[in-house]
């Protein structure tokens, strides 16, 4: 099951990063075929979609290595006991919070679908397609929480731990 | 009466979520649920998803992750530290020292990027391990980068003026002219504060002996060239049209895989490295945008700021007393709105009495520019505070305090551009 | 008796004069319905977004919402129709299309669970250039502005080279000289203040686009009868009066542009000849995704 899920977020991590090199390819593609004098169509639509994927992918990962940001004012002062119980609580109530995005994502790429949703620019894209990454990214980080309420991660290591991970 | 019950209970409800330790994005999406929730007998989760897929793909916001990728591989690379071994006997003279890196730093940055949380990010990033490896306390070396990074907004290209021109009908290239001077004074009094501070805990600011000489400063000097380089490139690529200023943010990460190349510390693992962290650090602030972008929407189904700002327009007030009951206000939202929302939930109302008193609309969007700066950092909703906090790993509540004296000395700002107006128009009338 | 409270987003600019025209139908229909119907205009996209509005209607998100129709013709060539290069060159021409293409719009919009409330047009389209153009060949490797597979393949068959800049940044991009032409509304012209970079304007009229005011089938379904017919009724008005105030909108934006230093002309007679040879180009090419609704709507209009 560890495995499973290490498995996930480390895909999910690789994928965030290859859109993020999606994003600058596509930037560039603009800026070069101006510069040539080719047209490439609706390359700053395929930027915004590789940057929703980039970013919604990118979500469960940065959450286990501690990187989105919280106010930590009450829990420092908890004993470790208490603190594991608390990000128990965290962890549901940021599981419904993120279940609830996730659940609606998907029902935005699905209804997409359903109403032959398509880009208004020149890329005509079904949009149910890029929609795919952000509801892939949501349910993805609705099961890192859900995780922090079987096994807390976070009580492993000092908080400041998790901060560094993200200045490294 | 109902607006007040609604204003305090969501406002109550954010606190106990964010104190918690909720993730802050998602406890925006929270509060923003539960008060279409209680408030609103609209449909929820629908318009939840489309306006976050709506503004997590939208073409203006790609310039934000590619800055910060820039970020990630010039701490990569030996720019960084060289850039502050050629500042330091440029600085040295004038206490704080280098943390005049942070104004000078973002002022320059904000002339290539028109978002100030690109602006925080890209500049914290390469300052804040610098500085605090250097020995400088947290307390100045936050509140010198906080303050100044909303500069992105004031001096252009700035996407916050852009939105407002379109609003209001004001041409967006006198707006990005008259942006020039009060952001360079306010440029100025950042520095004036962070050197007044200094000197007078000389104690807490490290010294370095170094040789004299004006021939010795520009020999250092060299170690700027490369980033010089950088910024003219990027800065270059804007005004020749090469690139958009939305694009020129590509063009940075061109040139910093170029320096990287050039000192040779382009390599697979730091490339890997640098993509990630940036990855990272842009879900941070994608997931917070992601639950701002819904409190906007919420809000605006909820009517809260529009109710706000017809009630003040509909005071009959004379304008300092406007523009001091707009301040008030637009500081109120701004703890808990980001910038951009502020500005599109209420303009549409403002302007009319605005124009009516006989404000110039080109003297207001600055002012408005000057307020949203605010916003950006004032707690709990201040999106440099929370890339300050994922930057340096101060809490929030540190990182706001630190920020104080910056926000104190916006006040001043605008209380300056309401009794000396040709700060703002002067230039704009010049062109 | 109970209120009905409806929201109505809309992507114009607050200060648009179709947005007037939105914000007075608001209070028509709260008047004439005696405050049983009550519509809150949200403008210059602040609830939702140009793109996401006719779907926040079809899945009663909002009540109401206008929609740019031809920004939709990616999703169907029909809702282009408007936006076929001189098929209409003037508001007598564009209204009787309106007229041809309702059936079709109603259909599609019925299909969606939306309805057509009623239409405003924006004022006509021209050209906007740099340097002077008074033949085809004139727009020739010329970078001109593209915001859609229309005004795409436009730009492609006067040999202009199509680039992609958003709308945010056309001011900064004919400053520095990223784009050379383009052709867009009169009123997106003066609002965008083309005349601070660009000198020659032609006032082209090559299509008047339109935009869509579109309703919930299922809230217009549960209001009573009296609300019901109040509310068209308001939206008749609203209709006549959107058509009668762009036209002579249309008219100041051109004076305008003058004003404010912009060389206003008609397109010469060659570049219009040449101009309408690409637009029955492009209607024909049009035709053939459109299939048989697309020939329907240009025989009634033919007929007319
Ligand atoms: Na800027
Ligand atoms: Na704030």
């Amino acid at each position: 099951m560890r495995r499973v899920l290490d498995g996930i977020y480390a895909v999910s991590a690789a994928l965030a990063g290859l859109f993020l090199v999606g994003v600058f390819a596509m930037v560039m593609a603009s800026i070069v075929s101006r510069a040539v004098g080719v047209y490439i169509p609706g390359t700053d639509a395929y930027a915004g979609y590789c940057m929703a994927a980039s970013g919604f992918l990118a979500l469960a990962p940065t959450l286990r290595r501690g990187g989105h940001i919280r106010v930590e004012l009450f829990l420092q002062h908890l004993s470790p006991a208490r603190r594991l119980a608390w990000e128990r609580v965290c962890g549901v109530i940021g599981c419904a919070i993120a279940g609830f995005l996730a659940w609606y994502s998907i029902r935005l790429a699905w209804q997409s679908r359903l109403f032959n949703d398509v880009s208004q620019g020149a890329d005509a894209t079904p949009l149910w397609i890029p929609q795919i990454g952000m509801a892939a990214g949501c349910v993805i980080l609705a099961i890192a929480l859900a995780e922090i309420v079987i096994a807390p991660v976070l009580a492993h290591k000092p908080a400041t731990d998790e901060h560094a991970s993200i200045v490294d | 009466m109902e607006n007040a019950l609604v204003s305090v209970s969501l406002i109550l409800f954010l606190l106990m979520l964010l104190a918690g330790g909720i993730w802050i994005g998602l406890s925006l999406l929270g509060v923003a649920i539960a008060g279409m929730f209680f408030f609103s007998t609209r449909p929820i989760g629908d318009p939840m998803a489309i306006v976050i897929w709506d503004h997590a793909a939208s073409w203006t916001l790609t310039a934000l992750p590619l800055f910060i990728w820039m970020g990630e591989i010039l701490l990569r690379t030996k720019v960084t530290k060289s850039m502050f071994s050629g500042l330091t006997p440029w600085v040295n003279w004038m206490p704080g020292r280098l943390l005049h890196v942070n104004t000078v730093g973002c002022t320059i940055f904000a002339a290539v990027c028109g978002s100030s949380a690109a602006t925080c990010a890209t500049i914290g990033k390469l300052t804040i391990p610098e500085l605090r490896r250097r020995g400088y306390p947290d307390k100045i070396v936050v509140g010198s980068l906080a303050g100044p990074a909303t500069l992105g907004l004031l001096i252009p290209p700035s996407i916050t003026m852009i939105i407002y021109g379109v609003s209001a009908d004001v041409s967006v290239t006198k707006l990005f002219v008259a942006g020039i001077l009060p952001g360079m004074i306010l440029a100025t009094m950042f520095i004036m504060y962070t050197a007044g501070w200094s000197a007078m805990n000389a104690r807490l600011v490290p010294t370095l002996e170094l040789r004299q000489g004006l021939w010795w400063r520009f020999y250092e000097g060299r170690h700027l060239l490369p980033i010089l380089g950088l910024i003219l490139l990027v800065i270059g690529t804007i005004y020749s049209g090469v690139a958009t200023p939305t694009e020129a943010a590509a063009i940075g990460v061109v040139g910093s895989l170029a320096l990287s190349a050039a000192d040779r510390t382009l390599n697979w693992k730091n490339f890997v490295e640098g993509v990630a962290g940036a990855t990272r650090l842009f879900a941070m602030i994608a997931l917070i945008l992601a639950g701002s972008a819904f409190m906007t929407l919420a809000m605006g189904y909820i009517g809260l700021p529009r109710h706000l700002a017809s009630w003040i327009t509909g005071l009959n007030l004379s304008p300092p007393v406007l523009i001091l009951l707009l301040t008030v206000l637009y500081a109120i939202l701004g703890c808990f709105l980001e910038g951009v929302a502020i500005i599109v939930l209420t303009v549409a109302i403002i302007l009319p009495t605005i124009q009516a008193v006989g404000l110039d609309l080109i003297w207001f969007g600055i002012f408005v520019v000057v307020v949203v700066e605010m916003a950006q950092i004032t707690p709990p909703v201040g999106i440099n505070l929370f890339i300050i906090q994922g930057l340096s790993g101060l809490p929030l509540e540190k990182v706001s305090l630190y920020v104080l004296p910056y926000f104190l000395i916006m006040l001043v700002m605008i209380a300056l551009i309401y009794l000396f107006p040709e700060i703002v128009l002067w230039l704009p009338s010049q062109v | 008796q109970a209120e009905t409270k409806w929201d109505l987003p809309n992507s114009l600019s607050p200060n648009n004069f179709l947005t007037g025209v939105t914000e007075e139908f608001a209070a028509d229909v709260k008047e004439s319905t005696g405050g049983k119907l009550v519509i809150t205009v949200h403008p210059g996209g602040s609830l939702f977004r140009q793109n996401q509005i006719k779907r926040a209607v079809q899945t009663g998100q909002v009540q109401m919402g206008d929609i740019l129709l031809s920004s939709y013709s990616n999703e169907d060539p029909i809702f282009g129709v408007d936006s076929l290069p001189f098929l209409t060159s003037s508001y007598k021409d564009a209204w009787k299309l309106y007229q041809a293409s309702k059936p079709a719009l109603q259909k599609r919009m019925a299909e969606a669970g939306a309805m057509v409330v009623y239409a405003g047009p924006l004022p006509p389209q021209a050209l906007y250039a740099k340097d002077p153009i008074t033949k085809a060949a004139d727009a020739k490797g010329l970078k001109w502005r593209a915001y859609s597979p229309l005004t795409s393949r436009l730009a492609e068959l006067l040999g202009a080279q199509p680039v992609t800049i958003m709308s945010s940044e056309l001011s900064q991009a004919m400053a520095t000289g990223a784009v050379h032409a383009f052709i867009t509304s009169s009123g997106t012209g003066y609002d965008t203040k083309v005349f601070e970079h660009f000198k020659y304007v032609y006032d082209t009229e090559a299509w008047v686009p339109k935009n869509l005011m579109l309703m919930n089938k299922a809230a217009f379904d549960a209001l009573d009868k009296p609300t019901q017919d109040a509310l068209l009724a308001a939206a008749d008005r609203a209709e006549k009066k959107a058509w009668k105030i762009s036209e002579e909108k249309h008219a100041w934006y051109i004076k305008e542009l003058a004003a404010n230093g912009m060389t206003v002309a008609p397109p010469s007679p060659q570049l219009k000849g040449e101009l309408v040879a690409i637009g029955k180009q492009m209607t024909e090419e049009w035709l053939k995704t459109a299939g048989p609704d697309g020939k329907a709507i240009l025989d009634a209009y033919a007929k007319q």
